[in-house]
């Protein structure tokens, strides 16, 4: 096929990938700098990234959004994998009716906000049934999960909301898998144990690395959660990107572009280094 | 029994949520620390009546909106997820690295920018802009279905068609897209719920005056009246629900009329 003819028939996908994603991420590139600010701007070029250099908050902010992230993304990855594998190792009918499963998956974030908010508030759903049994007497005694300054409500809520996405994901790759190599390590005499780590993991692992990429990225970023759970403090970047852009000054428009094209930056270096490192690794395993 | 003990933990994971849902649109004055609702108010439903009219907007809104990111999305990817499926060319993967980073990267970065471009040149508040943006957000779950689509089918049946002397536009119609069914019911159910889904890229770019779903529900659910966020979460999960379960029956009726068994 000819270059020209290949533009042509890529054309369709490149147009809108150039002139609405690429101009979109470089706008906010040079409004991050401080040009074609609605209003003048004190300080000169740049000023935003030095502002952010030397800011502690910002470092704050960040290391918690990587925490928040982290942690709930590898929760429901490996979640998401045991409940697919025991999704996977059911009977026929059993298997068919776990597709309520995905009742999660249909919900939005805010909606799932919400309920962790119903069940884990001091005086949620948890709370009473803690009651019930006698753990608690009065609210303020059930732990304070959704604003204790850890991050554990939101990471409760990406938890609950990501592992059906992880389970669809290792399923959509258990369902191509033979089950006889199985039989043949328990013939063999490999421990469950030592089958599910040596023969299912490494089956499964594009799609764990896959989830977990997705995951972690999308609870580094998103803005939907955190907006109506509202932990202040310390708060996620989206949260500190809406406030300074929206509610305070013009004048801060750029620190709030430039923090975004940090957390862009991060998140394309992150993909690049995950995929090396990933590939790195399945190369020395073939080697073995 | 093991399997049983775990299918009863996906209930109570994923299914018993909408239940206490459902109690709590039941029964508004249901709090702590009673364990059950204990008696049946219509408040929150009667309020749904009420206001069929502003919710029917809001639901036909992100309904719209949201089918049109499903026909967008195709439209963008169907041909490039052949070329990039069937055409080895150089750069190939970085290319497909590339197109499949919307989804990865902060939404918040490219829509920000776009805002201030949309602004400039009227698409702002205004549903095109909505669809645009929420399509470059989700296309590339439609390119990756697509381009395993184009993978697993191959190619002999439409060269075969070729040979029979059919024409371009009949083994597009008849061969090629019947085989891709279920790939883009299965990127376009993607699609479909992370448009609808979400808040903030509607919010922004559609500024209020494109009517969503989300954006109705969102201050319902940040207020302290928990019955009627449950009330409208619950429509929330059973309109997409709904419209799942007509297409399986469709497009499964579909194929059992062509004689395929899918």
């Amino acid at each position: 096929m000819k270059t020209q003819t290949l533009f042509l028939h890529l054309s369709p996908l490149l147009i809108p990938y150039v002139s609405l994603f690429c101009a979109g991420v470089v706008l906010a590139a040079v409004q991050s700098v401080g040009l074609w600010s609605p209003v003048p701007l004190p300080s000169g070029l740049g000023a935003a990234y030095t502002r952010l250099w030397s800011s502690p908050w910002f470092y704050e902010m960040f290391g918690f959004s990587l925490y928040v992230a982290f942690v709930s993304a590898l929760l429901a990855t490996g979640g998401g994998t045991l409940l697919a594998c025991g999704i996977w190792g059911m009977p026929a009918l059993l298997r068919r009716m776990s597709v309520i499963y995905k009742a999660t998956l249909i919900l939005p974030h805010i909606a799932i906000g919400f309920i962790v908010l119903v069940f884990c508030s001091q005086t949620g759903v948890l709370a009473s049934l803690a009651r019930l049994v006698g753990m608690i007497t009065l609210p303020v005694q059930f732990p304070n999960i959704l604003y204790g300054g850890n991050g554990f409500g939101l990471i409760l809520a990406y938890t609950y909301k990501e592992i059906p996405f992880a389970i669809l994901m290792v399923l959509g790759l258990l369902a191509g898998f033979d089950r006889r190599l199985f039989d043949c390590a328990r013939m063999l005499g490999a421990s469950r144990v030592r089958i599910f780590f040596r023969i299912l993991v490494p089956s499964i692992a594009p799609a764990m690395h896959s989830a977990f990429i997705i995951l972690f990225l999308y609870a580094f970023g998103a803005f939907d959660i955190p907006y109506l759970l509202g932990e202040s403090k310390p708060a996620m970047l989206s949260i500190e990107v809406y406030n300074l852009y929206f509610k305070r000054d013009l004048t801060n428009r750029p620190l709030a572009l430039a923090m975004l094209m940090l957390m862009f930056c991060f998140s394309v270096l992150f993909i690049m280094i995950y995929s090396r490192v990933v590939s790195s690794l399945t190369a020395r395993e073939r080697k073995l | 029994m093991k399997h049983a003990v775990l299918f009863g933990f996906l209930l109570l994971l994923f299914v018993f949520p909408l239940f206490v849902l459902v109690g709590y649109a039941l029964d508004p004055a249901w709090r702590y620390p009673q364990l059950f609702p204990d008696h049946i108010d219509f408040r929150s439903l009667s309020f749904l009546v009420r206001e069929a009219g502003p919710l029917s907007r809001h639901m036909g809104g992100a309904l719209l909106y949201s089918l049109s990111a499903v026909v967008t999305t195709l439209v963008m990817c169907y041909v490039p997820a052949r070329i990039l499926a069937r055409v080895p060319f150089s750069g190939r993967n970085l290319l497909e690295g590339f197109l499949l980073a919307p989804a990865l990267v902060p939404p918040m970065t490219f829509a920000m920018g776009l805002h201030f471009m949309f602004i400039k040149i009227g698409l702002a508040d205004t549903l095109p802009g909505v669809i645009l943006v929420v399509s470059m957000y989700s296309y590339p779950y439609m390119l990756r279905a697509l381009i395993a689509g184009f993978q697993a089918t191959g190619d002999d049946y439409v060269l075969c068609a070729e040979n029979l002397g059919a024409g371009r536009w009949t083994r597009l119609i008849r061969i090629e897209f019947p085989m891709l069914v279920p790939s883009i019911m299965a990127g376009g159910s993607v699609v479909f719920l992370v448009a609808f889904s979400e808040y903030f890229l509607v919010f922004l770019i559609g500024g209020g005056a494109v009517p969503s779903f989300t954006g109705y529900l969102f201050p319902l659910l940040s207020s302290s009246d928990r019955s009627l966020g449950s009330a409208l979460t619950l429509v929330f999960v059973f309109v997409p629900l709904m419209l799942f379960v007509m297409m399986e029956w469709f497009v499964g009726r579909a194929y059992r009329r062509m004689g395929l068994d899918v």
